[in-house]
């Protein structure tokens, strides 16, 4: 089977370089049909991609330990739910899935734009593959996951040798969320090379209208909607398996994934302006730039162990590969983008500095600020250590003083920004739009004020949430109550016409209500408390208005690993709660410990246990419990940011008619076609 | 027997790739244009019929004040107008074009089917300049063809 993969991942590589040339010719020769031949080659790519992980799954899912890629990374014991995973736990596997998503987004493009933007998709194959290429060359030269086990025999002489049991999967992989958290962040990472490939086709085919800003909306926001996600499943994860109480350490890996998102967020924005007003035609081109470099330097930090993470399960020799690769994706499009800025000179000026226009441009400058802020802060220790010799890790501290006033300032622009009005905003229509929002965020400091709760963030945190999300919620009523007086809707029919006419505004709103809640949930953070504990049986521990007891303590094992665990009932205001069973676990394969959290959640707060170990002089069971408040907030609004993303990817009338326009468009041209034939 | 079976998709999935460019013929399709200054002037129309739409939309909703309304209505509908008038220029242009091309064809067609006698002698090759039954130039006879 390590054949039939490396049979798929040398194919694989020739289809590409061949779809690469057959691009560029294609494009140059503006043939149809070499074009169809690179299309197809990039068809066969994505088969022969598949073949290979095909053949790696396989290999995982029978146990094959005579493979060095499934001894290193499974084991027997190893459920069948967590041995899928095994195919993205490790450095070969993880390149060889980076490859084939690639592969599922390149066949894509080219199956939904068979009749469209064909002056495009030679040069965007061309990109697409250039990719794929480099990705299957590292799969294939560099981190090759079809090799076997091999030791050495009589005279020095290598075999191949089949261990009875493999090394296992790393336990802090060994979670739900982990099944999907990877996945999620990689088709956002590479999902962001599609609107690179078409921006790059449209500087090389001169083609700088806002054609291919329309085509790569959708192709952006998808990459993006499945990145915002990755990320909050990634804290998901280190909230219920790291154990420290938090979700978010501000580590490189997850920067890296908050990088392409941040830079990706400016840009869907920004494309409103060149499509409103055909302005910031460069600085588009310079942001999907931006967030496409990103996404390979997330992928760089995560895979290549440079810089120390909690995700070092990924220590490797391809640093350099993709350096070289970085250098390439710069040099290429910025000196593409020079060679075209007469191209892209702007159709409007900037009417007034109150605006929508300039509300978007001042929040991408926050959003780039808030970028280099994150980029700096985190390869600060690779600078460091090139040039005095000594890695100096910026922490959470660095960050928190930078990114939280810029996301307070992000928080505002959410819901300031859609109570401007294109082109220029009166006196008069600021007070009208902004005098109840802003009443709003005076009442609610004034509560928290009452309630006693200090603090300079705090109080703006529950402003700026309290503004937006009146002013959101304020642009849905307004809307509805319009469409009741003029076409006498009831209040949730107006509701959800008003919606479906501009699901892309709405569904953009739904994500800044998905904002506030994240923020909501943030909030929590400054209200958090910390106790610790010994405990054995029957004793009591009270935390804030819980008390927790102690059932037991004591060890166990199933096939896969060896666990200590406490029972604790909870009780609060003289009500049981149940039981938390917190547990540490030991793995047998991987002979590597984690700890496994129990959780109590509420809307108001998650009550958090663990089990930090025994202590060596009582024998007691050491008890951390965290009082995490809001946290399950986050959470919520990571379910309700994918929800309104993917109602802004409904087409909407205005884009039906696009549409319909379009369709037009392509039969005339295959009616000229099949003239031509004629 | 796997390896082979994979070895065969990978050449079976070449022949695939390359079948395009075997094709029979020589009449090699080039790429259609993707947007036309024709549907990219509809298009824009359709954005600034959007923005009013939108414009009286807000203004009944109350989120734009009465001298901001007046003031960008006017400026979408002069934006409107000039790309209506723009269109009008292209429409004109294209149906003038398309007019001239349709003369051209007819003439073309019309060339073909007329019949062109032939006055060159068959014996010595001599273009005869007129109409004539015998070759100026051998006296050979001559078969007029059509």
């Amino acid at each position: 089977m390590n054949q039939v993969g490396s049979i798929g991942v040398i194919a694989a590589l020739a289809f590409g370089l061949y779809a690469v040339i057959a691009g560029v010719l294609g494009g140059r020769l503006r043939s149809l049909r070499i074009t169809k031949s690179a299309e197809r080659a990039t068809l066969a790519f994505f088969v022969m991609v598949t073949l290979a992980v095909a053949a790696l799954e396989y290999l995982i899912l029978t146990d094959s330990f005579g493979s060095a890629y499934v001894a290193s990374h499974s084991n027997r014991a190893l459920p069948f739910y967590y041995k899928l995973p095994v195919l993205w736990s490790g450095q070969e596997g993880s390149l060889l899935f980076w490859t084939w998503l690639l592969s599922i987004y390149s066949a894509l493009v080219v199956l939904m734009n068979r009749r469209r933007n064909r002056q495009l998709m030679p040069y965007v194959i061309s990109i697409l593959m250039g990719t794929g290429v480099f990705f299957s060359s590292l799969v294939l030269f560099v981190a090759n996951p079809f090799t076997e086990v091999a030791i050495a025999g009589a005279g020095g002489a290598l075999k191949s040798f089949t261990p009875p049991d493999g090394n296992g999967l790393n336990p802090a992989l060994q979670y739900p969320s982990m099944v999907i958290h990877p996945p999620m962040l990689y088709l956002g990472y590479v999902g962001m090379v599609v609107p690179f490939a078409f921006a790059m086709a449209a500087l090389i085919t001169r083609q700088l209208g806002d054609n291919w800003i329309r085509t790569t909306r959708r192709w952006t926001m998808v990459p993006w909607m499945f990145l915002g996600f990755g990320i909050v499943l990634g804290g998901n994860w280190a909230y219920e398996v790291l154990g420290w109480g938090g979700y978010w350490a501000w580590d490189p890996v997850e920067n890296a994934s908050l990088l392409p998102w941040l830079a990706g967020t400016a840009f869907l924005h920004s494309v409103m302006i060149q499509e409103k007003r055909g302005m910031l035609k460069v600085w588009n081109i310079v942001l999907v730039i931006a967030t496409f470099f990103l996404s390979i330097f997330g992928t760089f930090l995560t895979r290549s162990g440079i810089v120390s993470s909690v995700h070092a399960f990924a220590q490797s020799n391809i640093g350099p590969f993709f350096a070289v690769f970085l250098g390439i994706i710069v040099l290429f499009s910025v000196t593409l983008l020079f060679l075209r800025l007469d191209f892209l000179k702007s159709e409007n000026q900037l009417d007034s500095v109150v605006s929508r226009e300039s509300g978007f441009l001042f929040n991408n400058w926050v959003l780039l600020a808030a970028v280099f802020a994150v980029l700096w802060g985190t390869i600060f220790p690779i600078i460091s250590k090139a040039i005095e010799n000594q890695t100096v890790t910026v922490g959470a501290p660095f960050f928190n003083r930078f990114m939280i006033p810029i996301g307070l300032v992000l928080l505002f622009l959410t819901g300031a920004g859609p109570l401007l009005a294109w082109r220029k905003t009166s006196f008069q229509s600021i007070r009208q739009n902004f005098t109840i929002p802003l009443a709003a965020a005076v009442v609610a400091t004034a509560v928290l004020y009452a309630l006693r709760v200090r603090g300079f963030y705090v109080s703006m945190t529950v402003l700026l949430t309290a503004f937006v999300a009146v002013a959101t919620i304020g642009e849905f009523y307004k809307g509805a109550r319009t469409r009741q007086q003029t076409l006498h809707e009831n209040f949730a029919q107006a509701v959800f016409n008003l919606t479906m006419r501009n699901t892309r505004r709405y569904g953009g709103y739904v994500i800044h209500l998905a904002i506030v809640i994240l923020f909501v949930g943030f909030l929590g953070q400054a209200f958090k408390s910390e106790t610790k504990g010994l405990m054995a049986e029957g004793d009591l521990m009270h935390v804030k208005d819980y008390t927790l007891r102690c059932e037991s303590f004591g060890t166990g094992d199933t096939p896969n690993y060896e666990y200590e665990r406490a029972s604790l009932s909870v009780i609060r205001d003289g009500r049981a709660l149940g039981l938390m069973e917190p547990e540490q676990r030991f793995y047998t394969a991987s002979q590597q410990a984690t700890s496994h959290v129990a959780i109590r959640t509420s809307p108001r707060e998650d009550l958090y246990v663990v089990l930090a170990g025994q202590d060596p002089d009582s024998k007691k069971a050491i008890i951390q419990v965290f009082i995490n408040p809001l946290v399950m907030w986050v959470w919520v609004g990571g379910v309700v940011f994918v929800l309104g993303t993917l109602l802004a990817l409904v087409p909407s009338r205005v884009e039906r008619e696009m549409a319909e326009l379009r369709r037009q468009h392509e039969e005339a041209l295959e009616i000229q076609n099949l003239d031509a034939e004629g | 027997m796997l390896t082979a079976l994979a070895f065969a998709l990978a050449l079976g999935l070449a022949f695939f790739v390359v079948k395009p460019l075997l094709a029979a013929g020589t009449d090699e399709g080039t790429l259609p244009v993707d947007v036309t200054l024709e549907t990219d002037l509809k298009r824009r129309r359709l954005v600034v019929y959007d923005n009013i739409q939108d414009l009286e939309f807000e203004y009944r909703a109350r989120k734009i004040a009465p001298q901001d309304y007046q003031t960008l209505r006017e400026t979408y509908t002069t934006e409107a107008a000039h790309l209506i008038s723009e269109s009008h220029e292209v429409d004109r242009q294209s149906t003038e074009e398309a007019f001239i091309e349709r003369e051209v064809a007819a003439r073309r067609v019309r060339r073909k089917a007329e019949v062109v006698p032939d006055y060159t002698c068959p014996k010595c090759g001599f273009e005869n300049p007129l109409p004539v039954k015998f070759c100026g130039e051998c006296g050979a006879k001559l078969g007029v063809r059509d």
